[in-house]
């Protein structure tokens, strides 16, 4: 008997080990997404006692869509400021044309968190040309002007991709994907920002800052149908259902919901319709169950991966 | 661990020697009844007419309650009353134990052998409520448990050994128990290999092959005159399974059965035996696909599920009526992942759950009287009332197809059930009827995507489905002389918020070979009945026959048919004895099934019959019985396929098989 206490604890541990490990769920999702998603400095100035602080995610900015946060600090005190305007200003020069691209052009403060927010869609990377940025102030003790040539990257992230077209209707359009930064297997809300190109040529070629300042707008009521599906062969134009089309909100995005059934290379198929429901771009699907087949994608779409 | 493994060494090399200094003592010799209550032990056999080494499966198919979906040759799944395996409650001495494959490859008589089981207990209908809910029925697998011996110590063995020549099989099956007046041990080794079955045209059926192991262990302590503590531990490995009905086969599944119970009996007042059990099992399974070369996508699907509970029965006597009450609570984690490889391997793997990590939790109180009003005639009633949680960890999955589905959901399981015997001559009439709900399946409420290779296509699981409620009658009458036997059953389902697959129309297949997806949703109701005749009688002291015939009918609410009801079947068999002698031969059959239902991917099924034959000699060595057996099924080699054999692959053709048993 003696022996069995010593023996059955030990053969219980022996067979009831697995031989198969099971998949850590949270680790699998997180193989295609970079790790850290917090808000870090991009790069800072400081002028006369006042730093200014430019913050986006991971420190860097990539191609497509930055979310910026800049904070401003008396460094005496150790204050943030809050009464100020702060003007944002990205400018990429190639050879010696200048552009620029969708952005907000005033910081909001968001007294919650007390900094200023706004956003960037970099349209190239840094490999095309350099990107200026250009920020103003103006506080009590006078205006002030920070220039800063940043380094713009490819988004590793592919659930943060943008694509740019030439809709219809002979406009320049950008999409550019804001949300989910890390889907799940599951309905995901999906939130876009949409562009379009009403600069002035002349504007550029006249260096006229303001004039290039305003030569994206954000689009508004359009409407971008989808159809996400898998494109790799095996899954045979597997899509998912309840997903919904991307509608405009008050906060001048598009949103909507995509589920994703599981992980892997998905395609998320658009149509973009203007305000009176004339398609810009963009062409329909083929939702026949094709095995073997690569699924086959709309003139408009966007690839991500997760 | 050395002592361990040296004592069980001793036990399988001493033991034939040892049996003969120790005079055989039969099993009949007066044992305190009390405590041969404390082990119960039947004399019962896993054995059928035709066949004394016959498989677990083939067990249960002797029954005329039980039909079988089967996918392969091996690990059949049992359908009682001709409803699925969700509808019944199939447990191993009691204890809960749930399959870890989303395609029903591993029924949990798949974890047992016939070697270490002495007898299968089938309760039709809510009459099965005492191990929990159900619809059809339970079906409770007991295990052989020896006496403990009042003469000194006892060793005693079996050992059967056999050959299958249609698909190769050989199996050694070997059974050790030691009996001592406080100590009882009890061990199973069973191993078998088969290779690929031929069919009835004498082609090789792929992926038919199957090795299987499984070894069983107890151990029993008699603590005082009226109680004992016993151990129990199966464990069961098959490897390299092939099911030719499905797109996969399985590489490894183990299973690991243990459970400690401790049994009281009382020589008088109102409780008699008070038994109560813990256990723990866990079950491990992965699919292949690598031995399916066509498939277009390769696919890794590992499945798990453990399970730990308890059970506690009292079983209480007061004059006429006899009662037992029986606790039984479990939980139970059901894990089932799935993994695609693209075409190109270096591009990212597809991943999702099949089963999201769903958790059952269950905990219910059963009763079962039985009251003596007359000495002809019995009144059976009972009940129970369950509670069960279930736990979505991954709810998303399920979201995707039910957005806001709840993660958690607690059901409230009602059974009642009640039958009047009555005795008058050599005439019994029973009548009865039961109401009771289950619970859906992990399956039901929360699969994803599981595919069905029977109708092609993707099941995905509805949280928020209803229970499912049954409603049921049922009788029989029976007339039984000293030669004679003969018995009739009917019993009626009706069933509200039937659960089964309908064709959805949102989202698109996931696996290849799928044609579209379907969700479980329940029909207003269902109905079926079954109907049974059985018949035997002896012709002469050493010729007896016997036959039975069942027919079943079952419906949705649009009058359609169910799928996997089965045609009229009959079976008719003669045994004639002489001396050590004896020879058996059986006819069985399904006539076309006619009732069958396209809208499940059923289609018509011719009729077939099935001709076998064996005959055994048994004879006796110093002391050991030796019994010998020669026979073949489908003596014709007829090539068919049953209503219920998964994309109608072929059954096996003419096979002849042997085998010897030896006693000691
Ligand atoms: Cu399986």
């Amino acid at each position: 008997m003696k022996a069995i206490h010593l023996v059955l604890p030990a053969l219980f541990f022996a067979v009831t080990s697995c031989t198969l490990d099971k998949t850590d769920f949270e680790e699998e999702i997180a193989v295609e997404i970079p790790e850290n998603y917090s808000f870090e400095e991009v790069f800072s100035s400081q002028k006369e006692t006042y730093k200014i602080s430019v913050e986006a995610l991971n420190g860097t900015f990539y191609k497509g869509y930055n979310e910026v946060r800049v904070k401003l600090t008396n460094v005496q005190t150790e204050e943030f400021l809050a009464n100020s305007t702060i003007t944002f200003f990205p400018v990429l020069t190639v050879a010696d044309k200048q552009e620029s691209c969708p952005h907000a052009s005033i910081l909001e403060y968001n007294s919650d968190e007390q900094y200023f927010e706004g956003y960037v869609v970099f349209t190239k990377d840094s490999n095309v040309g350099d990107w200026n940025i250009q920020l103003n102030f103006t506080i009590e003790s006078g205006d002030f002007q920070v220039d800063k040539i940043v380094s713009v990257v490819q988004q590793p992230n592919k659930n943060l991709n943008m694509t740019s077209f030439t809709g219809n209707d002979e406009q320049y359009y950008i999409i550019a994907l804001i949300a989910p930064q890390k889907p799940k297997v599951a309905e995901n809300n999906l939130v876009a920002g949409i562009y379009k190109y009403v600069g002035d040529e002349s504007a550029i070629i006249n260096n006229e800052p303001n004039a290039l300042a305003s030569s994206f707008a954000v689009v508004n009521k359009y409407t971008l149908l989808l159809d996400p599906r898998m494109p790799e062969p095996s899954m045979g134009n597997h899509s998912s259902p309840n997903n919904r089309d991307l509608i405009q909100g008050e906060d001048g995005l598009y949103h909507g919901v995509v589920n994703y059934t599981m992980t892997g290379n998905w395609t998320l198929n658009f149509i973009m319709q203007n305000q009176n429901g004339k398609i810009v771009k963009g062409t329909e699907v083929s939702t026949d169950f094709t095995p073997g087949v690569e699924g086959e994608k709309s003139e408009l779409y966007i690839d991500i991966l997760f | 661990m050395k002592t361990f493994y040296y004592s069980l060494l001793m036990c399988f090399l001493s033991s034939p020697f040892y049996a003969q200094k120790t005079p055989m003592l039969s099993d009949t010799t007066q044992v305190n009844t009390l405590e041969e209550m404390l082990i119960i032990a039947k004399k019962k056999k896993i054995e059928t007419e035709m066949k004394m080494a016959v498989s677990v499966d083939e067990y249960l198919a002797s029954s005329d309650q039980i039909s079988f979906i089967k996918r392969g040759a091996y690990a059949w799944e049992p359908l009682l009353n001709n409803m699925s395996s969700e509808r019944s409650k199939i447990t191993i001495d009691g204890m809960h134990i749930f399959g870890a494959c989303t395609d029903k490859m591993d029924p949990i008589t798949a974890y047992v052998e016939s070697n270490n089981l002495a007898e299968i207990d089938i309760k039709s209908g809510q009459e099965g409520s005492m191990h929990g809910a159900t619809v059809s029925g339970s079906i409770n697998l007991k295990r052989k448990n020896t006496l403990f011996s009042d003469y000194g110590s006892e060793w005693k063995g079996t050992y059967q050994t056999g050959y299958e020549f249609n698909n190769k099989q050989f199996f050694n099956l070997g059974n050790l128990s030691f009996a001592s007046d406080k100590f009882v041990a009890d061990a199973s080794v069973a191993y078998r290999k088969a290779s690929n079955y031929t069919d009835g045209k004498d082609n090789e059926v792929k992926h038919s092959q199957y090795k299987k192991f499984n070894t069983s262990l107890g151990l029993a302590y008699k603590t005082s005159p009226l109680s004992a503590l016993r151990f129990d531990a199966i464990f069961d490995v098959a490897k390299d399974v092939g099911y030719p009905a499905l797109p996969m086969d399985l590489w490894l599944s183990r299973a690991l059965i243990t459970s400690v119970s401790y049994k009281k009996l009382f020589e008088e007042g109102l409780l008699r035996v008070w038994d109560t059990k813990l256990y723990f099992n866990t079950i491990e399974h992965y699919m292949d696909d690598t031995t399916r070369p066509e498939n277009l996508v390769h696919m890794d699907m590992p499945g798990w599920s453990t399970t730990f509970g308890l059970t506690s029965k009292a079983n209480l006597r007061k004059e006429n009526l006899s009662s037992e009450i029986q606790v039984n609570a479990y939980q139970n984690i059901a894990i089932a992942e799935m993994r695609m490889y693209p075409q190109d391997r270096s591009e990212r793997t597809m991943f999702a759950y099949s089963w999201p990590w769903v958790t059952t939790r269950y905990a219910g109180v059963s009763l079962g009287n039985s009251w003596d009003i007359s000495p002809i005639s019995q009144l059976n009633f009972g009940g129970s009332l369950g509670l069960n949680y279930n736990h979505s960890k991954y709810i998303d999955f399920n979201w995707i197809f039910y957005p806001g589905a709840p993660q958690e959901k607690t059901r409230f399981l009602p059974s009642i059930y009640t039958n009047y015997t009555l005795f008058a001559n050599k005439f019994n009439v029973t009548i009865g009827g039961g109401y009771g709900q289950r619970a859906p399946s992990v399956s039901e409420a929360y699969g994803y995507y599981i595919y069905n290779s029977f109708d092609r296509y993707d099941y995905v699981g509805n949280p928020n489905l209803k229970n499912e409620t049954s409603y049921e009658l049922n009788a029989s009458a029976g007339f039984k002389t000293e030669n004679l036997n003969l018995s009739a059953k009917v019993n009626y389902f009706y069933i509200k918020d039937y659960i089964i697959g309908e064709i959805l129309s949102l989202g698109s297949p996931m696996n290849y070979q799928s044609v579209g997806v379907k969700g479980y949703t329940a029909l207003s109701y269902a109905e079926i009945v079954n109907f049974s005749l059985n018949g035997s009688y002896k012709i002469t002291p050493n010729l007896q026959w016997k036959g039975n015939l069942t027919y079943v009918r079952g419906k949705d609410d649009k009058g359609g048919n169910l799928p996997f009801i089965r045609p009229l079947s009959y079976q008719t068999a003669f045994v004639y004895n002489y001396k050590k002698l004896s020879v058996q031969t059986s006819l069985n059959g399904d006539l076309e099934q006619v009732d069958y239902s396209p809208k499940y991917g059923e289609d018509n099924t011719p009729a077939y019959k099935i001709w076998n034959l064996s005959a055994n000699y048994a004879f006796y060595i110093k002391n050991n019985k030796f019994i010998f057996q020669i026979g073949a099924e489908n003596v014709l080699n007829e090539y068919y396929s049953t209503y219920a054999d998964w994309g109608n692959i072929p059954r096996m053709g003419r096979n002849v098989f042997t085998s010897l048993k030896i006693d000691f």
